[in-house]
């Protein structure tokens, strides 16, 4: 036979589970966004390192091949509208459409030669930290097995809010990069009366000398 | 030594004073860099002597020195240091950073065989680096603006203060022998040399990448200095939205 409970009691244990249950509710989906993001950084810039330290392959080849890896995975029309700074509100939209295609080309020259000095290393992710619920900074250690150097802190900002895990912005030993690349494109614009076509001339040149071997 | 520095930090200031009256650009003010133009010509002049005097020692440096020799050069410079370090640590409160750069000066001034060696950082004790400009930023000395000094490059007021300051209190300044002008240039040469040859791949990287040197420096300045100051603890809520 049941025995009814008072519904002082029920109230209360459901207030003792809910208490109880709070923070794994909490922790579950955030806990598991950051995994997903730590995830998603630690395949994928293997991935990368892996066609750039690939011999089998030819200039272009590996060119190519990094550049559909890179796309896949960086927000790059975010990146390029934030490193316009205020110019991205005064600029005709014709130019800032042209300016996120020559930021696409620049950013693949620029992120294939950043990578490219540290494909004898490896990659460590050691955590993240969660900024909003779809913003995490995923930490990695990038360890060189040949050096006696103490290993590069390197951090990755991963988005979430467009369904799927895309990158932002990456920081060595705490300087981030779109922050140093906002700076220099204002300055730019800043010395050349904001004329936005200047400075995708100037990016898609500085994008083919990137591209020519060192 | 200490007189040199504050010499060129006086001169500095002489020279930002004279520019000072030239407008600047909305884009300077809003980069805390009001003297960009004097800044800009300073930069190009130090790219000069970098150029013409220090990069064609670093390439004999790099023939004439291996790199075990160089790395312990680096290591009896950084020794050189600690005591600085230990002071600034202490002032900043951080008393656990400041046991370890003890620790670091005796073990290394010893069984490193005078800090050419780095036994230290093989049982557990890395070093870390602090200075006097980050301890007036740790006591809410707010940078000042933008300044790039003629010979040491980008800097601050804040910070400017603190390689005079560092200078005073160090402690190898305050042995008067008959040489000591020359022992102190040949530490301050070979400082340039071993910090030029250790970021000579770094900086040709960041030439070759930039759309503007000049403000890519800046900024990569700004951001190093802030993590040193916060060593190495992440902000990320500083961070701007995209």
């Amino acid at each position: 036979m049941r025995t009814p409970k008072s519904p002082a009691l029920t109230r209360r244990a459901l207030l003792v589970s809910a208490t109880l249950a709070a923070p794994l509710l909490a922790a579950g989906p955030a806990g598991a966004a950051a995994n997903v993001a730590e995830s998603f950084v630690d395949d994928n810039i293997h991935k990368g390192l892996d066609i750039l330290r690939d011999k089998k392959l030819n200039l272009t080849q590996r060119r190519d091949q990094f550049e559909t890896l890179l796309l896949g995975l960086v927000d790059v029309r975010r990146i390029a509208l934030f490193t316009l700074g205020q110019y991205r509100r005064t600029a005709p939209p014709e130019d800032v459409e042209a300016f996120v295609n020559a930021f696409k080309n620049y950013a693949t020259a620029a992120y294939q030669s950043y990578f490219s000095k540290y494909t004898n290393q490896n990659l460590k992710v050691t955590g993240s930290t969660q900024r909003t619920p779809t913003d995490f900074i995923v930490q990695t250690l990038l360890v060189d097995p040949n050096s006696s150097q103490p290993p590069a802190e390197v951090d990755f900002r991963v988005r979430t809010d467009a369904g799927k895990p895309v990158l932002v912005d990456v920081a060595y030993q705490g300087i981030w990069l779109s922050l140093e690349q906002r700076d220099q494109f204002v300055a730019f614009l800043g010395q050349n009366n904001g004329n936005v076509r200047t400075l995708i001339a100037h990016l898609s040149e500085l994008a083919v000398n990137l591209a020519k071997p060192t | 030594m200490a007189g040199i520095r504050g010499l060129i930090v006086g001169l500095c200031a002489l020279v930002l004073a004279g520019c000072a009256t030239a407008p600047a650009s909305p884009e300077a003010l809003a980069a805390n860099d009001p003297y960009e133009q004097t800044n800009r010509d300073m930069l190009k002049f130090n790219a000069k002597i970098d150029k013409y005097f220090v990069i064609p020692t670093v390439g004999l440096y790099f023939v004439l020195v291996p790199e075990g020799g160089r790395r312990s050069v680096h290591n009896f410079l950084g020794n050189l240091s600690l005591p600085t370090i230990f002071v600034n640590d202490m002032l900043q409160g951080e008393v656990s950073r400041a046991g370890k750069s003890m620790w670091r000066l005796v073990i290394n001034s010893t069984y490193g065989l005078g800090g050419f060696f780095d036994p230290a950082a093989k049982i557990g004790i890395p070093g870390h680096g602090e200075d006097f400009g980050q301890t007036l930023a740790v006591w809410g000395v707010k940078e000042g603006p933008y300044l790039v000094l003629p010979f040491f490059g980008p800097s601050n007021p804040r910070d400017a203060t603190g390689l005079v300051v560092d200078t005073a209190i160090d402690p190898t300044n305050q042995i008067h022998i008959k040489q000591h002008l020359w022992w102190a240039a040949g530490r301050e040469y070979f400082t340039l040399l071993d910090l030029r040859a250790q970021t000579y791949q770094t900086v040709q990287g960041i030439q070759r990448n930039s759309v503007d040197y000049y403000s890519s420096l800046r900024n990569f300045y700004r951001q190093f200095r802030n993590e040193q100051i916060r060593n190495g603890h992440n902000q990320t809520q500083d961070l701007p939205d995209f």
